[in-house]
């Protein structure tokens, strides 16, 4: 009698899902830069009634209304886009945000995206929510194989360090997408002993681990202002200027254009000479 | 007996800050090191300046307003030190030293209004101690909510980090920065040794004071315009680094009692001492990663002060 009462109860409660899920979603508002490029990759773009102030990329989502920074999302802007569906990054105050949305009938979706694995199994639900499985599924093959690609066949390793943060230092360590990204592009986080995607270090652990570059997420050209600080010198890659500046819309954020962040970072590499004293830096030491 | 002890606490502190570190540095190599001579000493340095003049600012405050919860950054210059912080990220002034001018701007800015409330509720030119305190509450507030404001509506991502950078410790140590606090912090603290007698006297009040011969009105806002300063500084290149000029100024009470002309330099050399080797132990306990100098100076602090506590009142 239990059994048939808690099987009644899982039918009743699958229902509505089962209903929605046939549904396709219509009008979609994106709250992730990374959702918005992927539902853009799976032909979904013109669909997308709403974006984050974040997300610039493909530039025809720059011609859609934007409903603010979504940290956290603002519930009425969301809701006077009219959408049938929202997609938000899986975190503390996005769960709320959901909950909130749901009460007043909008269809909710939180979906985590903070490696490349995580690549796959988004793009394939969004293919579902929208009835585009098969452009999702061969996308989700796409950032799949990335991850199974061999690492590239270069004699030397590159060394590395991302400093997301100057003072107090903030490295990225193991647990982070960056971290892929450079294994895949052949080079070597010195800071890949760290587990958590982020971490505080002291200014003479990267000195001591002397890696043969400094890579910081920007989208200027100009070398980062730390650069110029006296107690920064002490690290080699600073004093040398061996700085790679990775514009964040492509780096920043694991996406459909990984594979091409990849291509580029490892192009940018094999340029500076891996190990080659007497590459061209990627600034001119003058402009200091 | 406890000036040897003190003495040599201060010696250890800072070579141990010197000699250890997350890279193995060989001593024989200790002289010729990199990282030993430009990283680590100015950062040991800095620590005990900063930390030293915490202690003397805290226990001047303390005196000054006589509340025992009394603390350098109590009186708006937290508050006023970040709002710097944050205006200078959001209207990215650029410069490797906008942020640190910016808050020391920016404290100077919420010393100035909370000297200015103090001299309402005092008459003829005198400090209000309870106004000072109500005051620097209320200015530190107000910068917050000026603070949170900006944060939550610039689009800047890096505005998050200036929290991380006002909390952020020693890591911006450099030659330069200690050259800095070296060439600055003695004259405020000249100001508050040369105040000890007439501290001493304000300890019984400031009517009695007055009477023992103590200008109280102009020893009040020497003593706060100087402790003040000196706090300001330690926030432009350190931040606020909590609980070394609350609990040192205690704990120096402790052993030195409470005559100002022991007591200063006690709270000098034990703030240094402390915040060296809570530096020390941050850099190290978990490396490669670091810990906030902040978390350590409380867990060190914390249990120190109450064995003393214990020790001088079982007694």
């Amino acid at each position: 009698m239990r059994r048939l009462l808690f099987a009644v109860l899982i039918l009743a409660a699958c229902r509505p899902d089962g209903r929605t899920a046939g549904r396709q979603a219509q009008r979609i508002v994106s709250l992730l830069p990374s959702f918005t490029e992927l539902l853009f990759a799976i032909g979904a773009g013109d669909r997308v009634v709403g974006r984050t102030t974040w997300c610039d990329y493909p530039p025809a989502a720059l011609s859609i209304p934007s409903v603010g920074d979504g940290m956290p999302p603002n519930i009425e802007a969301v809701a006077a886009r009219k959408p049938d569906l929202v997609v938000l990054y899986n975190s503390g105050p996005n769960v709320t945000a959901a909950q909130q949305l749901e009460r007043i009938g909008i269809r909710t979706v939180l979906l985590a995206l903070n490696r490349l694995e995580d690549l796959g199994p988004a793009a394939r639900t969004l293919g579902r929510l929208t009835g585009l499985e098969k452009r999702a599924d061969s996308l989700a093959m796409a950032m799949d194989s990335l991850l199974h690609q061999p690492p590239p066949t270069s004699s030397t390793s590159t060394s590395l360090a991302f400093v997301v943060w100057d003072n107090p230092p903030i490295i990225i360590g193991r647990g982070s997408y960056l971290d892929q990204l450079a294994a895949l592009a052949g080079a070597r986080n010195v800071f890949a002993d760290v587990t958590a995607p982020s971490a505080q270090v002291s200014l003479e652990t990267i000195a001591a681990r002397n890696p043969e570059w400094i890579a910081v997420l920007s989208d200027s050209a100009a070398p980062p202002s730390f650069a110029r600080r006296r107690e920064w010198r002490a690290v080699r890659a600073v004093r040398e200027e061996r700085f790679l500046l990775l514009p964040g819309s492509l780096f920043g954020r694991p996406g459909p254009r990984s594979g091409q962040a990849v291509r580029e970072l490892r192009a940018l590499l094999e340029r500076n000479g891996v190990g080659a004293q007497h590459a061209a830096p990627l600034h001119d030491r003058s402009r200091r | 007996m406890r000036w040897t002890l003190l003495g040599l606490a201060t010696i250890g502190a800072l070579v141990s800050s010197v000699v250890l570190g997350p890279a193995a540095v060989p001593l024989g190599d200790l002289f010729r090191s990199d990282i030993v001579w430009n990283l680590r000493a100015p950062r040991a340095l800095l620590a005990f300046l900063v930390g030293g003049s915490l202690g003397v600012a805290g226990a001047s405050l303390q005196a000054l307003v006589r509340n025992p919860l009394a603390d350098p950054f109590l009186l708006g210059l937290s508050g006023g030190a970040g709002l710097g912080a944050v205006v200078a990220i959001a209207l990215h002034i650029p410069g490797p030293w906008a942020l640190p001018i910016a808050a020391f701007v920016g404290a100077l800015a919420a010393l100035g209004l909370v000297y200015r409330m103090g001299l309402i509720g005092g008459a003829g030119g005198a400090l209000d101690p309870r106004i000072l305190l109500l005051g620097g509450v209320a200015v530190g507030a107000f910068a917050a909510a000026i603070t949170t404001a900006i944060v939550s509506l610039a689009d800047a991502a890096e505005l998050r980090n200036a929290f991380l950078w006002l909390w952020g410790g020693l890591s911006a140590a450099s030659w330069d920065s200690v050259l800095l606090v070296a060439l600055y912090a003695p004259i405020p603290l000249i100001v508050l040794f040369a105040a000890s007698r007439p501290l001493d006297l304000l300890a019984l009040g400031e009517e009695p004071a007055g009477y023992l011969g103590a200008d109280v009105a102009a020893v009040k806002r020497r003593v706060y315009l100087a402790a003040s300063l000196l706090t300001a500084a330690a926030v432009a290149v350190s931040g606020v680094i909590g609980f070394v000029g609350l609990v040192v100024p205690h704990i120096a009470r402790l052993a030195w009692g409470h005559h100002h002309r022991a007591l200063l330099p006690a709270a000098f050399l034990g703030g240094g001492a402390l915040l060296a080797i809570a530096d020390t132990v941050a850099r190290t306990v978990v490396a490669p990663r670091e810990l906030p100098v902040g978390v350590v100076t409380a867990l060190i602090g914390v249990p120190v002060f109450t064995l003393l506590l214990r020790r001088w009142t079982v007694a």
